[in-house]
């Protein structure tokens, strides 16, 4: 049975406030999620049509209706439109002053964490790359766990292999191999591959082609101890302001179609990140919440994982979404906005170290 | 009826390894041990079936060369009235192209014999009376298919070479007249195809998501086998969460398409391979006798194995095996 929730009052807020250590903020929807470095109005005679609506909507909710100016493509927890969430920037500031500790978390495997740490710092938010977690770091941390001291295979772009290199592992392919393909003319046509490898790791890549496919197939077919290891298997993502594009989950899918391995997945939903936040900085689970604006993602990573759950309203989850009966996925409380917070500051006690 | 589906990989908490789980069953007392078919069963088989569909590959030929006494043997069989049709997953050839692979190993068929993938993707758009376009991923032999059944399409190799840049605000417009996308096996797979497939299978109302076939490895070498199908059907299964209505084996569609055109009943039918988990498993499945090659890849010891639970009607060293009972077949015929 559904238990409907309402929207977080001030004691809730306040009661959130007080109890939670660590504040996770979903940093997909981010502007530079997208390819483009910023996000704009569509001009240039692109007009969206009338598109798909997220699985699970069973009412226009936010999408429908701002797929017109591509604006809401950039809409998140911490972003809307183009610039941020009214009240976002002072929230995090105080959740800080208070000893609070702020993270952000991104599937997207193609940036690397000190790109978005930079980022999220040039609009205004500090943001160290310690607390900024990509699923393609995820990877490198995971890898890096089991003390792997071989080579990887990379099926992805640049972001990717820049986090794997930054763990110490060695990577072929990956960019490297855009646009390579088999020569059908030779009269033996082959793909050989690097020995040394012991894992295939795989992310969204735009380039994906049939040698890539081939390669990681063979890694894993002729060496069941090679790894499959999955940055995230989202279906799509907005990689562009106006449009939904197949995400990394399409290139994971194609690899077990060939190869008839399953991977590790180490990106949201998964626990990894939230276990490897967690205990580098000694935070317990239950003094942790996740913010985020999708109930399919976020809140659903949240629940699963036995973190508390805080649903947005600036992104794509419509209040109306929310409380349909044919939702499944509740938070543990919901506000409009990451700037609705604010309202707990007259409440709380002076803060020791005022910033 | 057993239709390979997969489902997308588990969200599974905690990083442990996530294997496919095997299930092996208790070891039972002795392996058994499956005879080859005996001449009585031989003229059994060739008295009761009238048509035979032949998986290609370990049956016919091994690579580029047909196995020695099969030419004969398919003569045998017209000789005796029987039907013989070619079935093969690969659908990057129309069957007008295969045609010319059996006439160079010296194989005299008809188009009409050769019932390859690509020509069951068309054959099934045609049974349900379609009328829209097809978007294509794939190679030239479905796009053959199409055009002989009528069907308009697009895709296919012309989009080989399209890439996507995803530029501030890049849009990817797509026809909203296509009412099905066709995955085939294609070695000329890019982002640009996934997205405007997925664009189709999305945002089109009804639009049918068709797959020639999801065998995992296909063999375009002997040196090392290739990733197949399973890989671009995968590709769209995983960006648009919907499973395809595969038309190749193991799916029954080509067995019944076979049995309606001819007017047969199942068990008049044997299908003849060198799989058991998809030529024999796919005979049984539609109720067709089944008969195993031991040609192929598959030996006595997997087909003995007690883990193997799918047992073949009928087992032949190879197919020219049942040229020992020519003489007492053709006199029964």
């Amino acid at each position: 049975m559904v238990v409907s929730i309402k929207k977080a009052t001030d004691q809730e807020k306040l009661a959130a406030f007080q109890n939670y250590d660590a504040w996770v903020f979903d940093l997909d929807g981010a502007p530079w999620s997208h390819y483009s470095n910023s996000c704009r109005v569509v001009r240039h005679g692109y007009f969206p049509r009338a598109t798909f609506r997220p699985p699970g909507a069973s009412a226009p909710g936010v999408i429908a209706n701002s797929l017109i100016s591509g604006i809401a493509r950039c809409a998140g927890t911490i972003w809307k439109g183009s610039g941020l969430v009214p009240g976002a920037k002072e929230f995090i500031e105080l959740l800080r002053s208070y000893q609070k500790k702020v993270f952000f978390v991104t599937n997207n495997a193609t940036k690397s964490r000190v790109t978005n740490a930079t980022k999220l710092t040039g609009l205004g938010i500090a943001a160290t790359t310690a607390e900024v977690y990509t699923s393609s770091f995820a990877a490198a941390a995971y890898l890096k766990t089991t003390g792997f001291r071989k080579k990887a295979y990379v099926v992805g772009e640049k972001g990717l292999v820049d986090e794997l290199s930054a763990a110490g592992i060695t990577c072929v392919g990956g960019p490297e191999h855009v646009g390579k393909e088999v020569d059908w003319t030779e009269p033996e046509p082959q793909v050989e591959i690097d020995p040394e490898i012991g894992a295939v790791v795989v992310g969204l890549d735009r380039y994906i082609n049939y040698y890539k496919l081939q390669y990681a197939t063979t890694c894993l077919v002729n060496n069941s101890s090679c790894m499959f290891i999955a940055c995230n298997t989202d279906s799509r993502g907005h990689f562009s302001s106006s449009q939904e594009w197949a995400g990394a989950g399409t290139m994971v899918a194609a690899i077990i179609g060939s190869s008839e391995r399953e991977p590790m997945l180490l990106g949201k939903p998964a626990s990894f990140i939230l276990d490897h936040l967690c205990a580098t900085h000694q935070i317990s689970r239950d003094k942790c919440v996740v913010v985020g604006d999708r109930l399919d993602t976020d809140i659903l990573w949240g629940n699963q994982n036995g973190v508390a759950t805080c649903c947005v309203l600036t992104g794509v989850t419509s209040e109306a979404q929310l409380l349909s009966p044919e939702n499944k996925v509740q938070p543990k409380l919901y506000v409009d906005s990451l700037g609705d917070f604010l309202t707990v500051k007259p409440l709380l006690p002076t803060s020791c170290t005022i910033m | 009826m057993q239709v390979m589906l997969r489902s997308l990989p588990s969200t599974r908490a905690g990083a442990r390894p996530v294997r496919p789980a095997r299930k092996m069953t208790p070891c039972l007392a002795a392996s058994r041990s499956i005879p080859r078919a005996t001449n009585e069963q031989k003229i059994d088989l060739l008295k009761k079936v009238e048509c035979f569909i032949f998986d290609c590959d370990g049956v016919i030929w091994l690579g580029d060369k047909v196995i020695e006494g099969v030419p004969e043997t398919l003569d045998m069989l017209r000789s005796m009235g029987k039907k013989v049709f070619f079935v093969t997953n690969n659908s990057t050839k129309s069957r007008a192209g295969y045609m010319s692979k059996f006439q160079s190993l010296g194989l005299d068929v008809k188009a009409e014999e050769i019932y390859s993938s690509s020509y069951a993707a068309a054959a099934y758009l045609e049974s349900i009376n379609f009328q829209k376009k097809v978007y294509v991923i794939g190679e030239t032999g479905i796009l053959e298919e199409l055009d002989l059944k009528g069907i308009r399409h697009l895709g296919g190799p012309s989009d080989a070479d399209k890439r996507v840049t995803l530029k501030s605000g890049e849009f990817m417009e797509h026809d909203h007249g296509v009412g099905a996308v066709v995955v085939g096996f294609d070695r000329y797979i890019n982002y640009f195809k996934i997205q405007y497939a997925t664009l189709c299978i999305r945002e089109n109302p009804g639009c049918l998501f068709i797959a020639t076939n999801r065998d995992a490895v296909t063999h375009l070498t002997d040196a090392q086998e290739w990733a197949g199908n399973g890989s671009m059907v995968g590709a769209i299964v995983g960006s648009t969460k919907r499973e395809p209505i595969v038309v190749g084996k193991p799916s029954d569609f080509m067995l019944k398409n076979i049995s309606a055109t001819l007017g047969l009943r199942p068990d008049q039918i044997c299908m003849v391979g060198d799989r058991l988990d998809t030529d024999i498993m796919f005979g049984k499945n539609g109720g067709l006798a089944t008969s195993l090659v031991l040609s192929g890849v598959t030996t006595e010891e997997v087909l003995n194995s007690p883990d193997n639970k799918v047992i073949p009607d009928y087992v032949l060293s190879k197919l020219p095996d049942l040229l020992t009972v020519k003489e007492s077949a053709m006199v029964a015929a």
